[in-house]
């Protein structure tokens, strides 16, 4: 909608004032009185959730179309803001964790570490990828790029994945409490369970590799029934289950474009 | 983007779903009297609130890893209905978050939550915790916090992924009574395996009505109920008649 600003000081300009101007709008409302704010919440709750469907519904390119990714951004807006807010809280969490000299200390010194190693390597890398180095050479790798890829692929991911490869341990103790037969509803979670499971290994589809692969008895090899079972079972059901869900969704979205779920326009009480 | 197709059946199947709905709302809102049945994973809201009380040990709500949409607004809702439990009994909850914007608006909900329980004191703005916007980074930080302080109850609502089983599983490894509910089905069944108490399918969004029986929640629900029966009416006339069907309907349903 916009075209962005070529002149460098006008766009500095432009984000300072924006900034200053986003400040004191945000102190004005922290400071209202509770009645309007709640009042002002609802207005614009009521707008911008009408904005979206009006410029769906009316067929074609509308007047409403230009202003689509404006209106999409201020989300953006919105989030960049508040991510100053998360580094506050976590600073101020584990700061006070670091002064008081809790038991809690060495991951919170863990964390301050984290964040500044990772923040000015990053800065660094995107910014100014030759300070204190100068050039590389052809085919090298810079001080700056490999430090970065040391600490993210290196560091993060590994970390990450490391999270990640426990799920399978879970898995393993939370299937051996599912799977105690003592209702028949376990009994059929576990029925089909083995069904499925064994239908995905060379071993199982061997065992009932002796029946006819045409007519009937077909649906008696594991890995038919395997399919029987999460096409004509579990699928359908999970689509009921969508069903509810996206029906809930359409009601509970209501009821927050139109402030009747108090929860959050409950400022003046 | 595209915009609505009105030759087909969906655009006007979304107003007439939300005309049930807005219907449902005038009813409850005109004084028709609307009767929700019995969600024992809710009722078990109020006895892990108070045996966390008896323990001495503070609650942990999980809203999920989304950010701003429907889900994550309906699981802080639920939060600060659980948080105005808690003020009755001074009991703490500990909220990490995963999206800066929930964080925000989590504390302003919980802070109201605690006067509204008429405990303002008890509100510690420090337990709303951002911990990470990577998946497991912050799945890693919940279980670190669930071990360090001991939590004597879980709840987990909103929408999650991989990481639902590895939280549920390491608060069934502490002895924590633990309550989910999540619109992603695939997370479903691992909620079911680990947690004491499970909320399925469209009862997630049914949480706020059933613990508040607030009329007009209670018709949005009833509204919703009338949706399912007329979209499951819709799509066995659909699959019953499509053989005799006009090619024109069957197109305008989607099926031709």
């Amino acid at each position: 909608m916009f075209e962005p600003v070529r002149d460098f000081w006008l766009n500095l300009g432009l984000i300072f004032g924006a900034i200053f101007i986003s400040i004191f709008v945000l102190a004005a409302l922290h400071a209202s009185p509770p009645q309007f704010k709640r009042l002002l919440t609802i207005f614009v709750v009521f707008f911008a959730g009408l904005y979206f469907p009006v410029e769906f519904y009316i067929p074609r390119h509308n007047f409403l179309t230009p202003f689509r990714d404006s209106v999409s951004n201020l989300v953006q807006v919105l989030a960049a803001f508040t991510f100053g807010l998360g580094v506050v809280n976590l600073v101020l969490i584990h700061g006070k964790q670091v002064l008081r000299r809790t038991a809690n200390l060495p991951f919170s010194l863990a964390f301050f570490a984290g964040f500044l190693l990772m923040t000015v390597v990053g800065f660094i890398q995107r910014y100014s990828p030759k300070l204190w180095v100068g050039d590389v050479g052809a085919g090298q790798i810079g001080f700056w790029d490999g430090m970065h890829k040391l600490l993210f692929e290196g560091m993060l991911l590994p970390l990450t994945s490391t999270v990640f490869s426990l799920l399978a341990f879970f898995i393993v103790s939370a299937a051996y409490r599912a799977f105690r037969i003592r209702t028949l509803e376990a009994g059929l979670l576990m029925t089909a369970a083995v069904i499925v499971m064994l239908a995905n290994v060379p071993v199982g589809t061997w065992l009932t590799s002796w029946l006819p692969a045409e007519g009937w008895l077909k649906w008696f090899r594991l890995e038919n029934a395997a399919i029987w079972l999460t096409t004509q079972i579990n699928a359908p059901t999970q689509r009921a289950i969508l069903f509810g869900l996206w029906v809930g969704a359409l009601g509970a979205a209501l009821r927050i474009w139109l402030s009747l779920e108090r929860t959050f326009t409950a400022g003046s009480r | 983007m595209q915009h609505a197709d009105w030759s087909t059946l969906y655009p006007w199947l979304v107003w007439i779903l939300t005309a049930l709905i807005g219907m449902g709302i005038a009813m409850a809102y005109a004084g028709k009297r609307l009767h929700i049945r019995r969600l024992p994973a809710i009722d078990a809201i109020e006895e892990a609130v108070g045996r966390a009380t008896e323990m001495g040990r503070p609650m942990l709500f999980v809203p999920g890893l989304a950010g701003i949409d429907v889900p994550s607004f309906q699981a802080v809702a639920i939060a600060g209905h659980i948080a105005k439990l808690a003020a009755r009994y001074r009991t703490r909850i500990i909220m990490p978050v995963t999206d800066t914007v929930i964080m925000t608006m989590a504390e302003q909900v919980l802070k109201e939550s605690y006067a509204e329980g008429g405990a303002p004191e008890a509100f510690r703005p420090e337990d709303i915790r951002f911990l990470s916007g990577d998946q497991f980074a912050f799945a890693s930080g919940v279980v670190g916090l669930m071990n360090r302080e001991r939590v004597a109850a879980n709840f987990f609502f909103g929408n999650f992924a991989a990481e639902s089983l590895i939280l549920a599983e390491t608060g069934q490894a502490l002895g924590a009574i633990q309550i989910a509910g999540t619109p992603s089905t695939l997370q479903i069944p691992f909620f079911i395996a680990a947690c004491d108490f499970t909320v399925i399918g469209e009862e997630y969004y049914a949480v706020t009505a059933y613990l508040t029986r607030e009329p007009i929640l209670l018709g949005s629900v009833w509204g919703q109920d009338i949706c399912r029966i007329a979209i499951a009416a819709l799509i066995f006339t659909a699959t019953v008649l499509q053989k005799i069907l006009p090619t024109l309907v069957l197109k305008f349903l989607g099926l031709g």
